[in-house]
């Protein structure tokens, strides 16, 4: 009993501060600018169709790469012996103790038609290239801010798995590509989940890389959402709309890796 | 003992960071023979076992499987497999798919499959835990699957690295005599890896006893046990007393001043040795029929024994019987030749 009061603090915090605006949304999703009951703004979002389908196949892309990318690091970070781990960790949470739009403003100045990549290019005599303003610049903005929140997760589901069971499988007769898809990735699917929640979802939202980095031809969801609040096309209703799809959007994304996630182990069983 | 040798190594020499664990180790094993490697933690012979296993390259040296060299081949091709120290099951699959994850790589048919899985619980006796997660079996059953698992790939050798070490000891006991018959009955070479000398001796064919990366003797468990070549075997193997000695001449030894007939020759005269007795082998007499006499320190009771300490000469001596004596009595002992064993001085 005494339990359930301990946590009354958070659950105020949650009725005010989460239940309490989603409800808002909610309403004013569903309403027009007299209060009136209406479907216009959610049959409105058909338009916007891309500009969703986009910011879906952007983070999509970023989650994939961040996975790659930091599935092998997280592995071979979890066999170090315990004190290069902790430096391993310093390197890779280093960045995120910058100012987030500091780091993205480095990459725009990286990646502009006369920023220090193309200098270089230049100098080997080719280029320049028009990197930034692109769905890739986008995407690379993602994978740079988001990746260590892959490892992370990734690197604490790992360092629990017993380097014997590598072994185990190896001695069983299974060779690199075994121990990988019937060891280690069933293993560390908690942390595949977990690590793709995590990158997935803000890349999904995320408004300030794509205009930092994207300019207008990778004009995402967040975007929108942001100019209906705070930009010209002032219009509440039709960005809570908006907000409401994506999350609906993003839920069922995560419920589908979630799925798989399930569908894995039981098949396994 | 047939001379059908299934692994050779020679000369195998490891290193890890500038320490030498093993220090030109050659070793034979024989086919379908209980192989146990003995010794303190830290002798290398966990190493032994991972060089056999695939899972540690040697330094130099050659491991030699059925007459070829596999010292480059991976673990996934030998015909070996090994059932771990803490059993590295896989807690993702259940106790069936475990057994099966050997079977399931080799692409064999899921009926073969099924049956042999199947046939190996019962071996093991688990029979009706197919279904079973493996995170509800306690330690004996998940040691039961351990061994399932790699003997369910039917290999010509089982590498076993201490696998009873966190059973309690009752358990222990029971499977010692478990792994003892599943081994006589499918006439496989187990090469077993442990710290425990008495389940050394209880299981083995042969006893390998190792110390910092050297073998100090390799033999039946009584051929260990009753002629230890050194004071260090005499002394991991069972309790004993471990007294310095003078081989006065051939058969006979000078042990506190007090001179004893043995069946020992071959040494200089007048050599410093190491004389080892076991504390069963000591007969207590009355005090002046006794080659020597002490007086009695403590008496502890241990079940079939009491444990006697005796003051004589300086040495305290650990007597083995069955007759209770009290302390501060002066006691006799006598011990025959056959009980005296003679060998050479450590230098340690």
């Amino acid at each position: 009993m005494k339990t359930k009061y301990i946590s009354a603090p958070y659950l105020l915090w949650m009725a005010i501060f989460i239940f309490a605006p989603l409800c808002l949304v909610v309403y004013f999703a569903f309403t027009d600018k007299r209060g009136n009951f209406t479907f216009e703004n959610m049959s409105a979002l058909s338009t916007y169709a891309p500009v969703f389908l986009r910011s879906i196949i952007l983070a999509g892309v970023a989650t994939v790469v961040c996975l790659v990318m930091a599935y092998p690091v997280s592995y071979f970070m979890s066999r170090m012996k315990a004190n290069r781990q902790k430096v391993m960790m310093m390197v890779i949470m280093l960045p995120m103790w910058m100012n987030f739009l500091l780091r993205t403003y480095a990459w725009m100045s990286l990646l502009e038609r006369n920023g220090l990549i193309n200098k270089f290019f230049g100098m080997l005599g080719i280029g320049p290239f028009d990197m930034i303003n692109t769905n890739g610049a986008v995407i690379l903005g993602m994978v740079y801010n988001y990746l260590p929140f892959m490892i992370l997760p990734l690197y604490s589901t790992m360092v629990k798995i017993d380097h014997s069971l590598v072994e185990a499988a190896q001695d069983l007769g299974g060779n690199l590509y075994h121990v990988l898809t019937k060891v280690l990735l069933p293993l560390s699917l908690p942390g595949i989940t977990t690590g793709i929640t995590m990158v997935f979802v803000p890349s999904c939202s995320t408004f300030v890389i794509s205009r930092m980095l994207g300019g207008d031809s990778a004009f995402m969801i967040g975007d929108l959402i942001d100019l209906q609040f705070l930009g010209n096309s002032y219009n509440p209703h039709l960005g809570s709309a908006m907000s409401l799809v994506l999350m609906v959007l993003v839920l069922l994304c995560m419920s589908v890796t979630n799925g798989f996630a399930d569908d894995d182990s039981e098949g396994l069983l | 003992m047939d001379n059908n040798i299934i692994i050779s190594l020679k000369d195998i020499v490891v290193d890890f960071d500038g320490e030498t664990i093993l220090n030109g180790l050659s070793l034979d094993i024989h086919d379908k023979e209980f192989v146990t490697l003995l010794g303190p933690s830290g002798c290398g012979k966990t190493t032994t076992l991972r060089i056999i296993g695939g899972f540690q390259t040697p330094k130099s040296g050659s491991v030699f499987f059925d007459g070829k060299d596999i010292a480059n081949l991976p673990p996934y091709k030998r015909e070996v497999n090994t059932v771990f120290q803490k059993y590295a099951l896989f807690s993702h699959l259940n106790v069936f798919e475990n057994i099966a994850f050997g079977l399931r790589l080799k692409k064999l048919p899921d009926q073969e499959i099924k049956s042999r899985v199947l046939e190996m619980l019962e071996i093991v006796g688990l029979k009706n835990f197919a279904r079973r997660d493996i995170n509800t079996l306690s330690g004996g059953q998940q040691q039961r699957v351990a061994i399932a698992r790699a003997l369910v790939n039917q290999p010509k050798v089982l590498l076993l690295d201490e696998p009873l070490g966190a059973l309690d000891l009752k358990l222990r006991k029971e499977m010692q005599i478990e792994l003892k018959r599943i081994q006589q009955a499918l006439e496989i070479t187990f090469i077993y890896v442990t710290h425990d000398q008495e389940e050394a001796l209880t299981m083995s064919d042969t006893v390998v006893v190792m110390k910092g990366g050297i073998i100090q003797q390799i033999g039946t468990p009584q051929d260990i046990y009753n002629e230890p070549v050194n004071a260090f075997v005499a002394d991991f193997i069972g309790e004993s007393n471990i007294l310095d000695g003078i081989m006065v001449r051939d058969f006979l030894v000078e042990i506190n001043g007090t001179q004893f007939t043995c069946v020992d020759k071959g040494f200089k005269p007048n050599e410093l040795v190491n004389v080892v007795i076991r504390p069963e082998d000591i007969e207590v007499v009355p005090a002046i029929q006794g080659q020597l006499s002490g007086v009695v320190k403590s008496v502890v009771f241990k079940g079939v024994h009491y444990e006697i300490t005796v003051e004589q000469g300086g040495f305290d001596w650990i007597i083995h019987s069955t007759q209770k004596q009290n302390v501060g009595e002066l006691i006799g002992m006598n011990i025959g030749p056959e009980e005296i064993h003679i060998m050479k001085r450590m230098r340690d």
